[in-house]
């Protein structure tokens, strides 16, 4: 076994573990917020198997399409995140911004 | 069977679990198990691109992430109007 092929080994291992890390807080978390916060490292795992695969294959069309994934994922997770919890917030209350009656202190605009 | 093989049976095993939440609870909260199910979903057709040489696949993993994005984005939308 070379070091490029340990190296892809080490990445793809941890970019599949970060993932199954990520699923298992979606499963167990209790509440949307919780297990919304367990989505964000799945684009962490997506950009370590990108690097798997240049480790694995270089300059290559499927090289350059996984990073094109990773990239996309990396711009567009934290968008649907945020509209994902606001649609949350909009259905829960009416309203995305803090409620009095969540005991939250809300500074008057 | 390689370990790209390995990863993306992993990785499409991890789909299940994403299943169970959209079924098993609420809509919001099957929201994010199905933003995630996309994720995996395109990761999982990215590393077969790669464990059988294919390239047609890592064009499928590309559009889905765009269309998961996209779905994700309109559930969101019935999500705010269902109150």
């Amino acid at each position: 076994m070379t070091i490029r092929d340990a190296l892809v080994y080490a990445l793809l291992g941890v970019g599949i573990g970060i993932e199954l890390i990520s699923c298992l807080g979606v499963l167990v978390m209790r509440g949307i917020y919780d297990r919304l916060h367990y989505v964000g490292p799945s684009t962490l795992g997506a950009l370590l198997i990108a690097t798997a695969i240049w480790a694995r294959e270089g300059p290559s069309t499927i090289s350059l399409k996984g990073t094109l994934l990773a990239a996309f994922l990396v711009v567009a997770s934290p968008a649907v995140a945020h509209v994902t919890a606001r649609a949350a917030r909009l259905h829960e209350h009416g309203d995305w911004r803090p409620q009095r009656s969540e005991g939250i202190e809300v500074e008057e605009g | 069977m390689n370990e790209w093989h390995v990863a993306a049976v992993v990785l499409i095993s991890a789909l299940v679990p994403c299943g169970w939440v959209c079924l098993r609870r609420s809509f919001a909260e099957g929201l994010v198990g199905v933003q995630l199910a996309g994720t995996l979903a395109s990761l999982a057709l990215v590393v077969l691109a790669e464990a059988e040489h294919r390239q047609p696949f890592g064009d499928l993993a590309l559009v889905l992430a765009v269309l998961s994005f996209a779905g994700t984005l309109l559930f969101a939308r019935f999500l705010e109007e269902d109150r």
